[in-house]
Formats: C-alpha cells, sequence, structure tokens
C-alpha cells in the first residue's frame, strides 16, 4: 500500500538563531548575523513535527546571514551529515583522519560520518548569504570511522536527467546506509520517473526551485512529500526546477510510530 | 528473563549511550539501565535532554565497542 505525506514550506520548523547572546558560543561570528533554519523534521527546540522519515532525522534548508556566520567547532558522533551548498560559499572544518578544510560552493556537497567521534565547523565567511541544505542521517553500525568526502554536482551540464549525488552509482558518493540522494535540475517542461531500489524503500521528495508534481500532489517552491510503498513516482515539472530525492530504507522506530499514530490526518493513503 | 541491554542515539549530536558500558566517568556504571539514568540527565557533549534520545538496534562497526568504552 502507498502511503505519502506532504509538508509545505510554512509548516516546517522555524529558527533563527543568532551569533550574540545566549548562543554566541555555538554561532560563530560578528553581531548581527544569524542562522535561519527551516527545519522538515523535529530538531533542537523544534519538537513539533515528524520525528524523521526511514534513516533521515534532519532535513534542514538553512541560510547564514551575514560576514563570519556558521556554527563554532563542536562534537558530533555517528550521525552521518551531508550539505549540498545551494548559494554563496561553505567554509567547512573538520577532525576526520588527518582533519580537511574545505571550500564548498554552489553544486558542491560533501558527506561527512562522524561514527567514532569528530568535529565540524560550517562557516560562510563573506558578506554574501549561503544557503545550504543538511541532511543528518542514522548510520548503518556505531562507531565507523569517521569519513569525508565531496563532490561536485554541475547544474549547467547535469540538466533535465535525475542525477543520482550519493550512493551506489558511478560517480556518486559512498555512503555507509540504505540510502540514495539525487537531483534533478530542469529548464523545460518535462515529465521523470524516479523507481525506487523497491517499493518497501521510503522517498522523501523536496523542491528547492520551481514547483512539481509527483504522483498528482502539486509540490511548490520548499515543499516536500515523503512516499513508502510506491513502485515508481511520476513527477511532471512545468519549467525550471530544482528537486531532491532522499531513496532510504524504512526503519521500524517506535518514535515515529507513535507521532504518526498521533497524527493520523496528516497522511493521505 | 532480563530484557536485553539496549542502546540509544542522542538527537543533537549523535553520542550514543551503551546500557553495557554505562558512562562511569559520569557516575553511571556499566549495566546502568537507561530508565535508571536520572530524568534531569543530558547529553555530555551537546546539552540535550534525555527525552530527545532514540533507541537504536545498531551494532558496533568493528573496533567500535573498544573504542566506546574509552569514548
Ligand atoms: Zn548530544
Amino acid at each position: 500500500m502507498t502511503k505519502s505525506f506532504v509538508l509545505r514550506s510554512g509548516e516546517r520548523g522555524h529558527d533563527v538563531i543568532y551569533s550574540d547572546g545566549s548562543a554566541s558560543s555555538y554561532v560563530a561570528g560578528h553581531p548581527g548575523s544569524f542562522i535561519a533554519r527551516e527545519s522538515s523534521f523535529n530538531f533542537h527546540q523544534y519538537q513539533g513535527g515528524r520525528p524523521g522519515f526511514g534513516t533521515i532525522r534532519v532535513f534542514g534548508d538553512e541560510v547564514f546571514n551575514g560576514a563570519g556566520c556558521g556554527y563554532n567547532m563542536h562534537p558530533h558522533h555517528n550521525f552521518i551529515i551531508c550539505a549540498f551548498v545551494l548559494e554563496g560559499e561553505l567554509t567547512h572544518i573538520n577532525t576526520a583522519g588527518r582533519g580537511m578544510v574545505d571550500q564548498l560552493r554552489q553544486g558542491d556537497y560533501y558527506v561527512f560520518s562522524a561514527g567514532s567521534g569528530g568535529k565540524h565547523c560550517e562557516l560562510s565567511i563573506s558578506p554574501e548569504n549561503m544557503n545550504a541544505i543538511y541532511l543528518w542521517l542514522m548510520p548503518g553500525q556505531l562507531y565507523l570511522p569517521p569519513s569525508y568526502h565531496r563532490a561536485h554536482f554541475d547544474i549547467r551540464t547535469r540538466r533535465n536527467r535525475i542525477v543520482q549525488l550519493v550512493g551506489d552509482a558511478d560517480g556518486a558518493l559512498p555512503v555507509a546506509q540504505d540510502l540514495r540522494v539525487s537531483r534533478l535540475v530542469t529548464d523545460r517542461a518535462g515529465r521523470f520517473t524516479y523507481t525506487p531500489r523497491t517499493p518497501e524503500h521510503g522517498v522523501y521528495v523536496f523542491v528547492v526551485d520551481g514547483g512539481a508534481t509527483v504522483n498528482e500532489v502539486a509540490l511548490a517552491r520548499r515543499d516536500s512529500m515523503g512516499i513508502t510503498g510506491a513502485g515508481a513516482l511520476a513527477l511532471d515539472v512545468p519549467d525550471s526546477s530544482d528537486v531532491f530525492f532522499v531513496e532510504t530504507a524504512m526503519l521500524d522506530d517506535a518514535r515515529i510510530r507513535a507521532w504518526e499514530k498521533a497524527h493520523g490526518a496528516d497522511l493521505i493513503d | 528473563m532480563e530484557t536485553p541491554l539496549t542502546r540509544w542515539l542522542c538527537l543533537g549530536c549523535g553520542f550514543s549511550y551503551d546500557e553495557a558500558l554505562g558512562l562511569p566517568e559520569h557516575g553511571l556504571p556499566p549495566g546502568t539501565r537507561w530508565t535508571d539514568v536520572p530524568d534531569d540527565w543530558v547529553c555530555p557533549d551537546c546539552g540535550t535532554p534525555k527525552s530527545q534520545f532514540e533507541m537504536v538496534e545498531m551494532g558496533y562497526a568493528d573496533g567500535g565497542a573498544d573504542l566506546a568504552r574509552i569514548a
């Protein structure tokens, strides 16, 4: 049976984190700079939404506003953290292996697996705003060796087809989880099909820009939808659009089940 | 029969609490059940409250359990 939910842009959790005040030791930068974070799932203070989807625990649409804005160096374990830069420039520092200072621009993305322990710092140094999608995933195992991989998605040459960014395809970044992240950037109207590995896999579809009709549900900019039990997803895209797909194994998760039971009306069967 | 030992993951940072290992440095001896961890206990790495940990059914990567013991 196909099950799905729709999350409209404005229904996401909204946080503004200033770099002065009580959180200043956590948020880098000049007074007056701030992070605006739209969370598709529960995260930190925002606990009103769905706790996750499959292995996804965080899907954050974040804008770093102002020069020197970001998160100071802080520790993680276990989570696999991915960032996909949409606009601006992200300086990323981490302690995986010998450590890494990286700069990512539009189309660049990374997969940082914190595993047995690692720290990272996320910064936008220039005055230009930085917008990135942050994805946190449950790993397949605890205490994996920490790792960092990065790649580039060329928005100009890879148009009008669904391209796998993270997963098991040629050229995709590897991930220690039953998971695939793909992206579709279009400059003309078209119909596309997304086929998950099995119908048991869930697919979270997020419209970054433009719009898309997914299995007859119309999604506008920053709207999203989760689907399980579907053999294939049919997408109609009007013209210029940018769509992310996160395909994930569905864990039998007590927190998510309890939330779904309490919010049964939010599910469309 | 005793219920199997469980593992919990902090949703703020990914820190894992393993009942088998406890956190001896934080006053929780090995074998301390999650229900016996005080309600006002917070993640030692990021301060996330106990209520925002999730039980996980996950094994350790090769050598991971030894690293977790000294974490
Ligand atoms: Zn934590």
